[in-house]
């Protein structure tokens, strides 16, 4: 099944400056190939030439500066089984990791491709956002780092026609800081029909700078100001996650489609708020 | 354009285009044992491991994979003489209708050449992207564990 017709010709740079100036020079037709899982399940027959990304030496994760530097191409496998997710967040991370589509899948799907494409039900989207995580492109002259929200608010698909994504950088977060992310699917490697994070600093109990994303609303990622802003200061305790399960689900963002109503929607977020604070607690 | 393998041992070079999937030029040059079926990397019918990495062959493209080693379940095992994965999976009945056969045990085989002494959860969540209609994954879960005790006996 010859999905891709009408590609031509495919390149395979040696560096992350060639393969920006082979994407400027190539145009509207060519697509950076980083794990290819969505351009082969997703195929654009307009598609004419293909940049392998292979050559740049971008599997990587290594701590610099005090961050999790994490290379394009690393894959969610790759990411899940390194020694520094280990206790990152507690583990919590590593554990969503291992969670997502099927191993195989997994086994495929980069940070890179995930960031450029941010289909709305990507659970990495999610997690990068709730994780406040900066993104590190390179234009073919220089580096340009931002945060992820940021870079989502910009016209981040014209960018990435003349830039490759290098990097995603995590901050590394002390032993007060909290993260859980729920994700709800028809059955265990099917995409998310919603997906929950929570990232919060928790001092004795208090809550402090609190992050909190809501995926799959069937639209994509975004952050939750207005529960972010419920959460701040307060004291951690099973009625204020009961509290703010209701809050939730009568305030968050969702819309319905063809396979989840709205209101169950709002429901399961509501739900997912209030296990995610239940489960601080325990930790 | 030209791509070269080595492919369960053997170096190979075909003519491909640049847009193919490594699922179809590797079926056209005979190795039939890789099923094709879902074409969106969902079931794992066509898993092989793409230098040491399951990877499903129906996303990836074969001239992203130039030059890669390639191993299907020929390549572990022959009739004559199988991997002890591939006779647990018979010992165990964990073949059915074997459609899904060949992509598990290379998820198997993955697992194990990285972790000789996985979990229930480890081994489950290996196999989650091989998808079988017929033995309910019981069987399958139950091959691997017996297979782990057979390459632990060294027999």
């Amino acid at each position: 099944m010859l999905k891709l017709k009408e590609v031509g010709q495919c390149f395979y740079p040696n560096t992350i400056e060639e393969a920006a100036k082979l994407l400027k020079e190539s145009g509207e037709d060519t697509r950076i190939v980083g794990g290819g899982l969505h351009l082969t399940a997703f195929p654009n027959p307009a598609i004419k030439t293909l940049i392998f990304l292979n050559n740049l030496k971008l599997n990587y994760i290594k701590e610099i500066d005090g961050k999790i530097s994490i290379g394009a191409t690393t894959t969610i496998s790759e990411l899940a089984n390194s020694a520094e997710m280990n206790g990152y967040l507690k583990g919590n991370v590593k554990k969503l990791l291992q969670s997502i589509a099927s191993e195989l899948l997994r086994n495929q799907i980069t940070m890179g491709g995930s960031v450029a494409q941010r289909e709305p039900y990507s659970d990495i989207v999610t997690m990068l956002l709730t994780l406040r995580a900066d993104i590190v492109i390179h234009d073919g002259e220089k580096e340009i780092k931002t945060p992820i929200s940021d870079f989502y608010k910009s016209n981040f698909r014209a960018t990435l026609k003349k830039s490759v994504i290098k990097e995603v950088l995590l901050e590394k977060f002390d032993s007060t800081y909290k993260f859980g992310m729920k994700r709800f699917t028809r059955n265990a490697t099917d995409i998310p029909l919603l997906n929950f994070g929570i990232l919060a600093q928790v001092n004795e109990d208090t809550i402090k700078n609190v992050s909190i994303v809501v995926g799959a609303r069937p639209g994509p990622a975004e952050r939750f100001a207005q529960a972010e802003e419920f959460l701040k200061n307060k004291t951690l305790s099973k009625e204020l996650a009961e509290e703010f399960g209701k809050f939730v689900e009568e305030n968050v963002d969702v819309a319905g489609d063809i396979r989840v109503g709205k209101e169950y929607r709002a429901h399961i977020a509501g739900i997912f708020a209030k296990r995610i604070l239940n489960e601080f607690m325990e930790e | 354009m030209k791509v070269h393998y080595k492919i369960n041992g053997e170096e190979k070079e075909f003519d491909i285009q640049p847009g193919e999937l490594l699922l179809d030029v590797l079926r056209r040059n005979n190795y039939t044992e890789i099923k094709g079926n879902c074409y969106l990397g969902t079931c794992g019918a066509c898993a092989v491991l793409i230098n040491e990495v399951a990877k499903a062959t129906c996303t990836t493209l074969a001239a992203q994979v130039n030059n890669a080693e390639i191993i299907t379940i020929k390549g572990i095992g022959t009739i004559s003489e199988p991997h002890l994965l591939q006779k647990a999976f018979v010992e165990k009945g964990a073949v059915q209708c074997g459609f899904c056969t060949p992509g598990t045990i290379i998820s198997a085989y993955a697992l194990l050449k990285n972790n000789p002494d996985p979990t229930e959860e480890d081994i489950k969540r290996s196999i989650d992207g091989n998808l079988c209609r017929c033995t309910g994954y019981v069987q399958q879960i139950e091959a691997i564990k017996f297979a782990i005790k057979l390459l632990k006996g060294g027999k």
